[in-house]
């Protein structure tokens, strides 16, 4: 019995001890993991866990054909440690170990005079850096160098030099379609493109972490990306960088002989509305930003407007055809003055002195008349030419959406005196953008369809998703008809026009337009100054490109003859990079008088 | 009587005839029991396992860490080849910038062409005027400036062969050696002496 009771206590015994080491142990556990889990974890990764920023790179800007227009690309600030460059007891240099085993001392200024070297920073630049604050342990030597610039730094092996990635922004083709494309300030995009698309071209910086050895090795299998870094997307433009480039040229050569202000030409493809060419000149190259003033950083095309003058006549016509008012040969007397309706004392003339003329609307076109189109407004109310104006789209902005796109100003009826109702009617007392002047060519080159205007064409995502920009909707301006007909009076300024001469490409059937636009002086009155311009459509029987020139306040010659060189010129160019065929039937002869 | 006493030699004592083989009884085992028998060689196989698989595991470890260096270095190898990748492709389009290219075109003596004429392969018919060449396109020079293009050399006729280093061209002679420009730099600025004048161009058949 005894011995039974004994083994029983000592049974129970071992079994609280038992319990209590595993009490013990449970309460360490919970310690361990529960109530200080939080710090010891932070305690271990602070031991061995880096965390790197990963970069997601800003997207490229290309041409149609994929030409980069900006690149995101590498470039490194090289960094210092003043604090290890200049020691504290005043010997200053390290011993570097050269490729034979050799060990030499590289001083301070031996070490300053090799970066200076190879980087072409003076070395007096360089001391000031390390010198400013010796007891820093961080300074910039030398910023945004490229890769070959860092490779020979790095290989100096200088044990105070530090480096970082530094991701920059190039624009491979210097000035051409910088109109365009914008550029990047210090602090973001600025301007054009790279601002407007910048929601799709911005990636996003991610962050990585990973455990390391003693020795700064990642260890296999630890690397935890905490957010994923994306690459931004990939803008494409509708320009082709050739012709654009051409279009540069060329007109640069043109505002310089005429001594312009400055310039647009635009190449709108008629079937799709989409912008092949859009020069400005002067303009800036994304490179310098000193190249250019600062007017002249954007694009005058879609933000400057002036009163285009004649060049807007076929838009009023082909809204009289559209509604079965005129066509082509329908009569129209021509005083030498149009008074009708207008303030006494005032009056509207043409650009040359006529007694009474017997033209023909296409007539009224071709000698570009504004007391023809004065005599024509009065068929149709102010309220339906108004709205023919609007639905061209002037007065408001085009689909392209760029940054500082002006909509320019249509008079609505009631708002403006008698004499601006009228004058409107062919470009005076209204004002337009070049891309506006260039959108009413496409719609009445692609048979009085008007389609969205389009700069940008995609934007591809990282992940290879493509999305197009809102576009508006297309609308049908006229009809095909008084689109036909309007293009057939324009054939008469190129086949009898006063320009024809510089205007006319053998074998092209070309539907085109003149300009000679008086420039407000701001006094309310006109001054000596005009804004010239020819527009045209290639081929005239079934257009599929529109070519529009425009040249600000010429100096040598004061007439749209001004802008036809440039124009002649740029237009032989889209034949050559379309292959445009040549036109199998000759030009109707349309009667200009009767 | 005198009587010998003879002894007898004494036979060859008999054998003791050999005792049958004493009978070894042992308890056998039940089968429960020598299955419940500790086996020396699953043991030993147990045990040599064991230890193959810590020093295979020793081993791996050792290798999996070499890798991670390996993976360092080669992590860090492709970063470099991007990076020169990037640096070079940069290069490349910038070279590939129409104000490079027609500054280069221009410098060879070439010009704009004239209008197209175009040929219908089906009727044999020619549509189109021709005209004669576009002349030069820059003219008065470069109007769409590139600050990036500073700098960069021409490719130009007199440059190729006359030790300009930025440029290089291998020309071929007559009889189809190709030389290396810096070598044919003497007089004719690396032209072909049988045709100076013309640029040097590779021999076809």
């Amino acid at each position: 019995m005894t011995t039974l009771r004994s083994s029983r206590r000592r049974l129970s015994l071992t079994v609280v001890a038992v319990f209590a080491i595993v009490g013990v142990f449970v309460i360490r556990l919970v310690d361990i993991q529960l109530v200080q889990a939080a710090q010891l974890t932070q305690a271990a990764d602070s031991r061995q866990l880096r965390t790197v920023t990963t970069y997601g790179v800003r997207g490229n800007i290309v041409d149609s054909k994929g030409v980069v227009l900006a690149d995101s690309v590498d470039r490194f600030d090289i960094t210092a440690s003043p604090k290890n460059a200049v020691a504290a007891n005043g010997t200053d240099g390290f011993t570097r170990v050269n490729k034979d085993g050799t060990k030499s001392h590289v001083s301070l200024t031996d070490a300053i005079d090799e970066i200076s070297q190879v980087t072409g920073i003076d070395s007096q630049t360089l001391t000031a850096a390390l010198t400013k604050d010796p007891s820093s342990d961080f300074a910039y030597l030398v910023r945004a160098v490229k890769l070959s610039v860092f490779n020979k730094v790095k290989a100096l092996h200088i044990p105070w030099v530090y480096s970082e990635p530094h991701p920059a922004r190039t624009y491979p083709n210097g000035a051409l379609a910088g109109n365009l494309v914008g550029f990047i300030g210090t602090d973001g995009p600025l301007a054009g493109t790279e601002f407007k698309q910048n929601p799709c071209l911005a990636g996003k910086n991610g962050t990585s972490t990973f455990e390391t050895s003693a020795d700064g090795v990642r260890l296999p299998g630890s690397t935890v990306v905490v957010k994923p870094a994306t690459d931004g997307g990939t803008i494409t433009l509708t320009i082709d960088s050739n012709l654009q480039w051409f279009a540069q040229q060329i007109l640069a050569q043109q505002v310089q002989a005429t001594g312009s202000d400055w310039g647009t030409a635009m190449v709108v493809r008629v079937g799709d509305g989409h912008i092949m060419a859009d020069a400005d000149y002067p303009t800036i190259d994304p490179n310098d930003l000193n190249s250019a003033a600062r007017d002249a950083t954007g694009a005058r095309s879609f933000s400057s407007p002036y009163e285009p003058g004649s060049i807007m006549k076929p838009a009023t016509v082909a809204g009289l055809v559209d509604k079965g008012l005129v066509t082509a040969t329908t009569h129209v007397d021509v005083p030498s003055r149009f008074t009708d309706g207008l303030p006494a004392g005032s009056y509207i003339k043409d650009s040359f002195p006529h007694g009474d003329m017997h033209m023909t609307v296409a007539g009224v076109i071709m000698n570009s008349s504004n007391i023809g189109i004065a005599e024509l407004t009065k068929l149709e109310s102010e309220k339906d030419r108004y709205a023919n104006l609007r639905a061209f789209g002037f007065g408001s902005d085009t689909t392209v959406n760029f940054l500082g796109e002006s909509s320019g100003a249509v008079a609505s009826p009631g708002s403006v005196d008698a004499i601006t109702t009228v004058t409107q009617q062919f470009g005076q007392g209204m004002s337009a953008t070049s891309a506006q002047i260039a959108s009413m060519y496409q719609a009445l080159g692609n048979d009085g369809k008007k389609v969205p205007l389009t700069l940008i064409a995609s934007c591809q995502a990282a992940d290879g998703a493509v999305s197009y920009p809102n576009s508006g909707p297309t609308t049908q301006v006229v009809s095909p008809f008084a689109a036909q007909q309007v293009r057939q009076m324009m054939e008469t300024v190129t086949t009898q026009g006063y320009l024809h001469n510089q205007i006319t490409i053998p074998g092209y059937r070309i539907a085109a337009k003149t300009g000679t636009a008086q420039v407000a002086d701001g006094n309310g009155k006109y001054g000596s100054d005009y804004i010239v311009s020819v527009a045209g459509l290639v081929p005239a029987d079934k257009p599929q490109y529109a070519v529009i020139v425009t040249l600000a306040k010429p100096d040598t010659i004061k007439t749209s003859a001004a802008a036809a060189p440039g124009y002649a010129t740029i237009m032989k160019q889209v034949i050559k990079t379309f292959r445009i065929q040549p036109s199998s039937t000759p030009a109707p002869n349309t009667p200009v008088a009767w | 009587m005198s009587s010998v006493a003879v002894a007898r030699p004494l036979r060859q004592p008999a054998l003791r005839p050999a005792a049958a083989p004493r009978r070894h009884l042992e308890v056998v085992p039940t089968r429960a029991q020598r299955r419940a028998r500790p086996r020396m060689l699953p043991a030993l196989v147990t045990i040599g396992g064991i230890g193959v698989i810590l020093v295979a595991q020793l081993l791996l470890s050792i290798v999996i860490a070499d890798g991670a260096y390996q993976i360092a270095s080669l992590q860090s190898a492709k970063h470099d080849a991007e990076l020169q990748q990037h640096a070079l492709s940069e290069q490349l389009d910038l070279l590939a910038s129409p104000q490079h290219l027609a500054a280069n075109a221009e410098a060879l003596g070439m010009v704009a062409s004239g209008s197209a004429v175009y040929l219908d392969a089906r009727t044999g018919a020619v549509s189109g005027a021709g005209s004669a060449d576009g002349g030069s396109m820059l003219g008065s020079g470069d109007q769409v400036g590139n600050v990036l293009l500073t700098g960069t050399a021409l490719v130009t006729p007199s440059s190729t062969g006359s030790g300009n280093t930025t440029t290089t061209s291998t020309t071929t002679d007559a009889n189809g050696d190709s030389q290396s420009s810096t070598d044919a730099g003497t007089g004719g600025a690396g032209q072909d002496p049988q045709t100076p004048g013309l640029l040097p161009s590779p021999t076809t058949h």
